[in-house]
């Protein structure tokens, strides 16, 4: 930019010397007359006014310093701005990109933990569950084994009992016997001897 | 005041003769740094209308002129002046179609002038010149004498025959061009002229164009490896 102007800057002086001194030259040369500056109709236009000249290569410069300041100079900013903008807007996507997949990893993870945790619930609930299972087998296993030993324990002690009562019975029933085929021919105290050796032999065998 | 030619300055500034090619030219300066002033007064990051018109426009030629050009930091150094001519050169050949501007004493187009156009040619001269300097140094000066220092009138002619040619197509298209729609308009006032104006559109733009192009070789040239 400043360079351009350096630039632009000896060509217009350059261009007004040269004007300059044509025009100089010029008019001294035609005795300080102005030459015309355009012809009657039909002619070409005069070549060599000098002053259409100078006025023309200021006016041109003062269109190229009129578009620096309001086309080239904005326009330029503007572009640069855009570019700077469409540059950072990709680099933000990029970093959206980048973010976006660093949260569907951490949502994989995070479902794969899931998975796992859920995983462990299921093993502890069947685990607790077949622990339940085997205690209460086990338990319902030592009722039956506590009932069948009360149960056997009432039969024997009900087999002792009937074993007491078949005894008495048997003897009242064999003193009765004896007594009837003796017709009392012998004694109580005899009679009993014999009837308890008896029902003890007898219920030795029966039992 | 036929052609609407009119001889004898417009008014004096001072001691200095202002002529209507010059006013002329004021007109079209204000007139493009004003649409440059409202397109670019607020400029938006995304252009709308008259600002994207006007964008589209100088950036079209930038890319234009930087294209015709090998060297990028030479183009990015010359293209503003290039597109500088391509507006003038085009806003200049255009105002001679403006209507009712031919009912205006003394009004013409200013490329239609010889001194108008010889000064653009002689700021692309100078342009050259210096543009070829500032890139090989004293180097530049030995392109006069290649390929053998008898060569060195030719080129010199050479040099001098660039603005020349310069100066004298654009001036004789416009003028001629001027003039033919002068004569047709007093030949024919109606109908017949239109046809000869939708051509000179297509004339302005082509030698607006063209001159910028060469232009732009030139600088090329000058700037290019050849020296």
């Amino acid at each position: 930019m400043r360079r351009n102007r350096k630039f632009y800057t000896a060509v217009l002086l350059l261009t007004m010397v040269m004007v300059l001194g044509f025009a100089t030259f010029c008019m001294a040369s035609e005795g300080g007359n102005v030459p015309p500056i355009s012809q009657p109709a039909g002619h070409t236009p005069a070549f060599g006014n000098w002053f259409v000249i100078g006025w023309t290569a200021v006016n041109f410069f003062v269109l190229l310093a009129l578009l620096y300041k309001f086309a080239y100079n904005p326009i330029n900013a503007m572009l640069e701005q855009r570019s700077s903008t469409i540059e950072s807007s990709l680099k933000h996507a990029e970093e959206v990109k980048i973010e976006v997949e660093e949260m569907r990893k951490e949502t994989q993870s995070n479902l794969a933990e899931s998975r796992k945790e859920a995983q462990e619930i299921v093993a502890r609930a069947t685990k607790a569950a077949d622990d339940a299972k085997n205690e209460i087998i086990s338990k319902a296993k030592e009722d039956a084994v506590n009932i069948k030993n009360k149960a056997t324990a009432e039969i024997q002690a009900a087999t002792e009992q009937a074993k007491v009562e078949l005894k008495d019975t048997a003897a009242a029933l064999a003193l009765l016997a004896a007594e009837k085929v003796l017709n009392r021919a012998i004694t109580d105290d005899d009679h009993k001897k014999m009837v308890k050796q008896f029902v003890n032999e007898a219920g030795d065998l029966l039992c | 005041m036929i052609f609407g030619m009119f001889d004898g300055p417009l008014f004096y500034l001072g001691p200095i003769p202002v002529d209507h090619l010059v006013v002329t030219e004021w007109v079209l300066i204000a007139l493009i740094g004003t649409i440059g002033y409202f397109a670019t007064r607020d400029m938006q990051m995304v252009p709308r209308g008259l600002q994207n018109a006007f964008e589209m426009i100088i950036l079209w030629t930038y890319d234009f002129f930087t294209q015709l050009m090998d060297k990028e930091h030479v183009a990015k150094k010359w293209a503003p002046l290039l597109t500088a001519f391509f507006l003038f050169i085009l806003c200049s050949n255009y105002s001679g179609l403006v209507p009712g501007a031919a009912n205006i004493p003394g009004y013409q187009p200013p490329t239609s002038n010889w001194n108008v156009t010889m000064t653009l040619a002689l700021i692309t001269f100078f342009s050259v010149h210096i543009a070829g300097l500032s890139e090989h140094g004293g180097h530049y000066f030995k392109h006069f004498v290649s390929p053998s220092p008898a060569m060195l009138p030719l080129n010199l002619i050479e040099e001098v025959a660039h603005p020349l040619s310069l100066t004298v197509r654009l001036f004789g298209n416009i003028f001629g061009e001027e003039m033919v729609i002068a004569f047709l308009l007093f030949l024919a006032p109606f109908i017949i002229p239109s046809a000869i104006m939708g051509l000179s559109l297509l004339l302005g733009a082509i030698q607006a164009i063209v001159f910028t192009i060469l232009s732009a070789s030139y600088i090329a040239a000058a700037t290019g490896e050849g020296h």
